[in-house]
């Protein structure tokens, strides 16, 4: 047993004793490139307290760092739950510069961009292992939800027993499809919505309160 | 010596776990892919003593995470979790200096070159294939390690290399070349280190884990 183990189980025990119902629980936002992770927590965060998460973007792995937004107070029936959310960059097995080209981008600012996003994947997978106490996985439901990585991730999720709601984003578009979602993971829960206009965030407040609180 | 601690230049040897406690010297936490025979500031006299075998903690970690990847794959119910907390942790000191974020050095030394090298749009390598379907499909670790065809470049001749040994080593993310990368979300996940600073020459730093930067 080397020393780093102990101190990692230290850790998890230190942090397992400091846990108690009163702490907020993190939730992890997570779910692919451009299905509206940061949309989503930055009108969760506008909502309950006032201010942005960060930046929402078209070209993809905008989000390249998770950002933390702490003390999230959701009030549901005169309960409050106090949620810290976490904004990951969308997980993908591929990255690639070229791909930001496209989008007006000098090729040294896209390599730069794309080592980050990578970075930032490999953060946000490690996390996900011991960091995160639940996770809200969104999904542009206007894809194909059925993707190796959806599949891998949730197996994951699944695997550490963590809560997980499964959000099915951009109802407001016409190939919007909650039901194509609803059959790749029928063991889930699929909540639809859209965090960009702000559609059923009702449903999706009173799911965060039920799963996570 | 083909990493380094970027504070005071101790080497260590390839798959040296001692880095993964942190520099046993100086505290250090980030390392740097230094390839053989490329200014080598090691200290000729630093006896690794633990020096990786085959055995080594990582070849077994791959080992376990192809298989459990493999079962993932297949559908077949893995009930017990990819559980590697990996007990080949390493041996020496851990310590007590804390951990500094990634400092800006390496980062800036890549950015700097990157910035000198700008390069036509025309020059770029269109050839490279666009992304099917399959291409996204999970290559379990340690199954028959195909390189990807690359088009030909008219690369320093031990850039190939030198990709190869970080992604021998560094199974969670290849690089096909600087921008250019490939992860293994289930080696990613099942780490108990990441790499934390990617440079675009295959130079890469890793550093022990960290709690969630608070913003
Ligand atoms: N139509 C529509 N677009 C959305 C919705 N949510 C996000 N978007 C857009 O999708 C793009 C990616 O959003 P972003 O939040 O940056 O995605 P992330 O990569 O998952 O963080 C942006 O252009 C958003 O405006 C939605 O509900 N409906
Ligand atoms: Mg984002």
């Amino acid at each position: 047993m080397g020393l780093l183990t102990n101190l990692k189980d230290s850790i998890s025990r230190a942090a397992s004793t400091l846990f108690s119902e009163e702490d907020p629980k993190r939730i992890g936002i997570y779910g692919p490139p451009n299905a509206g992770k940061t949309t989503l927590a930055n009108r969760i965060a506008r909502d309950w307290t006032g201010d942005a998460v960060g930046p929402e973007s078209h070209v993809p792995h905008e989000t390249r760092r998770a950002r933390r937004k702490e003390n999230v107070e959701i009030e549901r029936d005169g309960k409050k739950v106090t949620i810290d959310i976490v904004d990951t960059p969308g997980v993908t097995t591929k990255v690639d510069y070229t791909e930001f080209l496209e989008h007006d981008m000098e090729k040294d600012d896209a390599v730069r961009r794309s080592r980050e996003a990578t970075e930032g994947v490999a953060e946000a997978m490690h996390w996900l292992r011991e960091d995160v106490d639940g996770v809200i996985y969104v999904l542009d439901s206007a894809t194909d939800p059925f993707t190796q990585v959806n599949t891998m991730l949730i197996g994951i999720i699944e695997s550490q027993d963590l809560p997980v709601l499964i959000l099915a984003n951009k109802i407001d578009l016409e190939e919007s499809s909650v039901q194509r979602i609803r059959n790749a993971y029928p063991q889930h829960e699929t909540i639809p919505l859209s965090a960009l206009e702000g559609d059923n965030m009702d449903e999706v407040y009173d799911k965060i309160a039920e799963y996570f609180g | 010596m083909p990493h380094q601690c970027t504070n005071c230049g101790r080497g260590f040897d390839d798959g040296s776990k001692e880095m993964l406690s942190g520099c046993p010297d100086c505290g250090g936490n980030k390392f740097q892919f230094q390839p053989e025979g490329v200014d080598a500031t090691e200290t000729p006299d630093a006896e690794p003593p633990e020096p990786p075998g085959p055995d080594s903690s990582v070849a077994r970690t791959v080992g376990k995470t192809a298989a459990s990847v493999r079962d993932f794959v297949s559908g077949s119910s893995s009930t017990d979790a990819p559980d590697s907390r990996s007990s080949g942790a390493p041996a020496g000191e851990r310590p007590q200096s804390e951990p500094e974020r990634p400092s800006s050095t390496t980062e800036d030394a890549a950015q700097a070159s990157a910035r000198g090298d700008v390069v036509e749009p025309d020059e770029l390598p269109s050839a490279a294939p666009e992304p099917s379907d399959d291409e996204h499909q999970f290559r379990p670790v340690g199954a028959d390690p195909d390189p990807p065809e690359e088009p030909e470049r008219d690369d320093r001749p031990d850039l190939q290399e030198l990709r190869e040994e970080l992604n021998d080593q560094f199974e969670s993310i290849k690089v096909l070349e600087p921008g250019q990368y490939e992860l293994n979300l289930m080696e990613l996940y099942d780490r108990e280190e990441y790499i934390i600073a990617l440079q675009e020459d295959g130079r890469y730093s890793i550093q022990v884990p960290d709690p969630i930067q608070s913003e």
